[in-house]
């Protein structure tokens, strides 16, 4: 991995009237990297998430995305930059098939693409994420992993730098997880950088390189799986909340 | 590959026609008719300005902005050309499409504040805005706009009688006159809603309008394009309000900011199809036919049959007639299949809308 | 500007206060319970105001004893519009709802245009109607007292039915946590057919007290459905404390901008309207 961080996020704080959702939190993702996010239930992962693409502006700090400043920035500029995202309750644009919802994100994903790109931006994101053989049918139409392998898609047809993704097993069965846990490295493997937010450790051990464990909204350590696991703070975190889940993993 | 006809380029080819059919469906209506194609073309006429209005509403409805505040726009070109004429002697060839930039001017306006704000909340804003409006109208110095009462306006048509002709005979010319001009208005409109369903603002405008914040996600700039959306609908209907203003021959604050006005700018695109060329204008035909019995049997309180027919298609219509059509053929081409329409209150007559962001911890 | 009208002008909005409160309340009931907003609020004080005045003109009856017929008769219309229309749209996508019960007030507005007319009715004469106190130079008329006082007592009520009861109980656990409240057992659904017809009985008996004040037209209805709408998002979404002092806010500026600003009857609509526009925009502007 090369020297320079691709993702910077520095002092990220965000305050919702008195309650402090998110609190200082940094961390730096580089290139390539399959990064982690976890943390007990309310920790504040998804609200960091949502701050990194733009969904809710912060109450102090700062992202930065090879290089460029994008704190000020609304969530279309930041996807135009490179930032994917795919979220964690599918949410496809009903009414339109698989394609259509696909080429929205071809369409718009970066400024200036010509019709013709699009559609193979389109093309090769559904390939990619394995849905190539539904692009005409409905979106009601798809069961829970191929809505996931869409929204994922959608995510890569923006042909982003950095993906986002949150809780992407939630609901799987073991057999699609694998299915999908393929599906993530296959992204990483194609160059972008991803950063998840995921509650079965399992996976999180598998597929991260480097974990953030937040809790309270706070980052609570930075490590490599082993390194965060073996963390007594981060042990005491999850046994006093989420007994089951810390244990599931190993 | 095989060849396909462009689907812009085929839609075009349609509207053009169907443009082509209404310029010669006045000179064929009065060999047809004689002295009753004059009731005929104004019926007609009441059709191609229900058409417009509904069609320019469905264009703002597309992005999720369900606009209470469409007679602003008309009256707004109502006023601009009357103003434009009375105090600058502005020709009405150049005025009425002034209107039309006055009401995109303020639908730029109107949009650009009111960008954050969705369902009720939008709707009850906009119909402020509606009031406040018409109240800046009608305290505008009576010079300038004629106050509560409101002014004359020129016509547009003011065929003069020549010799041989009959009573009826300029009648006719003046209905063909706003006939043609209406029509036009409409190709307008259509041309607009064609290019924006054959382009992938189709695709953004309904990302947007299902779910903003996952459109925006994915590079659509949701802001420009509602403001897009606004502009485009509000001067095509600021267009309309101001030739219906020189057809009526007047303007008064009441007449031209009237809620019936927005009343029938929605209801009927939700009766006819929503986010269709041709479901606000499918509507339009039906709706027209039935004004006139409904102003017959019901007088000053004919809107309540809009009112009946905005609630039916609500509970039993929700995709409207074109939904309707289109369900049947579907059905037609697979006896047994086909899906339910009927009460599904679940299913959206407009798509899963957006709603405002919920901010979760 | 006269100052010396502003004594006067605030004691009018004070009193105005509570019908305001009244109609509002009830909408915050139809939103807080049922979850829907009724555009069609307005629509049941207006049928309130008509009911009164025929009541008056047929019968002879006193408002006063009016609102002993028309509660009831709200009830029911309420009841009826809730099964017939409302009831299959509370799992639809609140555009829908929003469109349906546009629908129903235009519905009831020209049906009310379709039996009584669009003139002017005359106000029901009371004799008791010209009756007014002096304090120094501030004159208190008897009716806008005792719409006042009814007002009150009745908002005064529903807050005690809310606190005290089982029924008000109910609609606070519904309010609160729809499926929640089902999963526990209680009737969902009756619970949103009462409120709803609660809703449209409050706004009927401020139509009944309007009657006496004001000519009622069919129109009246969408006016108090907006100022309805604005006191309710003024005091917060659910929140059914604070609307008495939202309905005195709203009241009181109509009040001042009616007496101090120069020809300001006629703009005491488009002021309010300017009020709800600003305050709309000023919200949405916040919450990001």
């Amino acid at each position: 991995m090369s020297a320079a961080p691709l993702l910077s996020v520095t002092g990220l704080s965000k305050s919702f009237g008195g309650l402090r959702a998110v609190h200082d939190v940094n961390f730096q993702v580089f290139p390539g990297e399959i990064f982690a996010i976890i943390g007990p239930n309310g920790a504040g992962k998804t609200t960091t998430l949502n701050l990194v693409s733009g969904l809710l502006a912060p109450s102090a700090g700062s992202i930065t995305l090879a290089g460029q400043d994008l704190t000020r920035l609304p969530s279309h500029k930041r996807c135009h930059l490179g930032l994917g995202r795919a979220f964690q309750v599918v949410q496809p644009f009903p009414e339109m098939t698989v394609l259509e919802n696909v080429l929205v994100g071809a369409q718009f994903g970066s400024a200036n693409v010509s019709a013709a790109e699009a559609n193979r931006r389109a093309e090769v994101a559904l390939e990619r994420s394995g849905l190539a053989a539904l692009s005409d049918r409905p979106v009601e139409d798809l069961n829970l992993l191929q809505e996931k392998r869409l929204e994922i898609a959608r995510a890569l047809a923006t042909k982003p730098q950095v993906l986002l993704l949150d809780e992407v097993m939630a609901g799987l069965r073991p057999a699609e997880a694998r299915l999908a846990v393929e599906l993530v490295r296959d992204v990483r493997n194609e160059g972008i950088t991803v950063v998840f937010i995921e509650h079965v450790m399992p996976v999180v051990r598998d597929l991260a390189d480097r974990v953030l464990v937040m809790d309270h909204g706070s980052e609570l350590a930075i490590g490599t799986y082993a390194e965060v696991t073996a963390n007594r703070m981060v042990v005491e975190a999850y046994l006093g909340k989420e007994e089951d889940e810390a244990e599931e993993g190993s | 590959m095989k060849p396909r006809i462009n689907p812009l380029g085929r839609d075009l080819l349609l509207a053009l026609l169907f443009f082509a059919l209404l310029l010669f469906l006045p000179p064929l209506l009065r060999g047809a008719f004689g002295r009753a194609s004059v009731s005929y073309l104004s019926l007609g006429i009441n059709a191609l300005v229900l058409a417009t209005l509904a069609l320019s509403w469905d264009l703002l409805a597309r992005t999720g902005q369900l606009s209470l505040a469409h007679a602003a726009f008309t009256g707004a070109g109502a006023y601009s050309t009357a103003i434009l004429l009375r105090m600058a002697d502005v020709p009405l060839w150049l005025g009425i499409p002034l209107g039309g930039v006055v009401a995109a001017l303020l639908a730029l306006a109107l949009g650009s504040v009111t960008l954050r704000l969705y369902g009720i909340y939008f709707a009850i804003a906009t119909l402020a805005f509606t009031e406040v409006l018409k109240t800046v109208v009608q305290e505008l110095p009576t010079k300038i706009a004629g106050g509560a009462p409101g002014m004359n306006v020129t016509a547009l048509f003011r065929p003069t009688l020549a010799p041989g002709m009959e009573r009826w005979e300029l009648a006719f010319v003046r209905n063909q006159g706003y006939f043609w001009v209406y029509a036009a208005l409409l190709l307008v409109a259509v041309i607009i809603s064609i290019f924006i369903q054959r382009s992938r603002l189709k695709s953004a405008f309904t990302a947007i309008r299902t779910n903003e914040l996952v459109a925006g996600v994915m590079g659509v700039n949701p802001a420009r394009l509602k403001l897009l959306a606004f502009v485009l609908s509000s001067f095509v209907a600021g267009t309309l309000g101001a030739v219906e203003a020189h057809r009526l021959g007047s303007v008064s604050p009441d007449g031209a900011f009237a809620v019936s006005t927005t009343v029938l700018a929605l209801v009927t695109p939700i009766f006819g199809g929503l986010y269709t060329t041709v479901g606000p204008i499918l509507g339009a035909l039906v709706l027209a036919g039935l004004e006139e019995t409904l102003k017959r049997t019901f007088a000053d309180g004919y809107l309540i049959g809009y009112g009946i027919v905005l609630v039916a298609s609500i509970l039993f219509m929700p995709r409207g007639l074109v939904g309707l059509l289109s369900g049947i053929a579907k059905r037609l081409r697979r006896p047994g299949g086909g899906q339910e329409g009927g009460m599904s209150s679940a299913r959206a007559m407009t798509d899963e809308p957006f709603t405002a962001p919920e901010e979760t911890p | 500007m006269d100052l010396s009208l502003l004594p006067q002008a605030l004691v009018s909005g004070v009193l105005a206060a509570g019908l305001y409160a009244l109609v509002s309340v009830g909408l915050a009931l139809a939103i807080g319970v049922i979850g829907i907003v009724n555009f069609a609020h307005g629509e049941f004080f207006m049928v309130g105001a008509f009911l009164a005045y025929q009541l008056f003109v047929s019968f002879g009856f006193d408002p006063l004893l009016s609102l002993l017929f028309v509660a009831p008769a709200l009830f029911v219309i309420g009841a009826i519009i809730y099964l017939s229309s409302i009831r299959f749209v509370l799992k639809a996508p609140e555009l829908n709802q929003m469109l349906l019960t546009f629908g129903v007030g235009i519905i009831l507005q020209n049906l009310a245009l379709l039996i009584w007319g669009g003139d002017p009715r005359t106000i029901a004469r009371v004799p008791y109607r010209a009756i007014g106190y002096k304090i120094g130079n501030i004159s208190i008329g008897l009716v806008p007292l005792g719409s006042f006082v009814i007002s009150l007592i009745l908002v005064a009520a529903l807050y005690w039915m809310l606190a005290r009861t089982p029924l008000g109980r109910g609609m606070r656990a519904v309010a609160q946590n729809r499926i929640g409240a089902g999963l526990v057992g209680l009737e969902v659904n009756r619970i949103y057919l009462i409120a709803f017809a609660m809703s449209a009985l409050l706004a009927g008996m401020g139509g009944v007290m309007i009657a006496v004040i004001q000519s009622p037209t069919p129109t009246i209805g969408f006016g108090f459905t907006l100022k309805a709408f604005a006191i309710v998002v003024l005091a917060g979404l659910g929140n059914i404390r604070g609307i008495t002092i939202a309905a005195i806010v709203v009241a009181l500026s109509e009040s001042l901008v009616a007496t101090m600003v120069p020809n300001g009857d006629s703009l005491r609509n488009a002021v309010f309207f300017a009020i709800i526009f600003v305050a709309l925009v000023a919200r949405s502007r916040r919450a990001y």
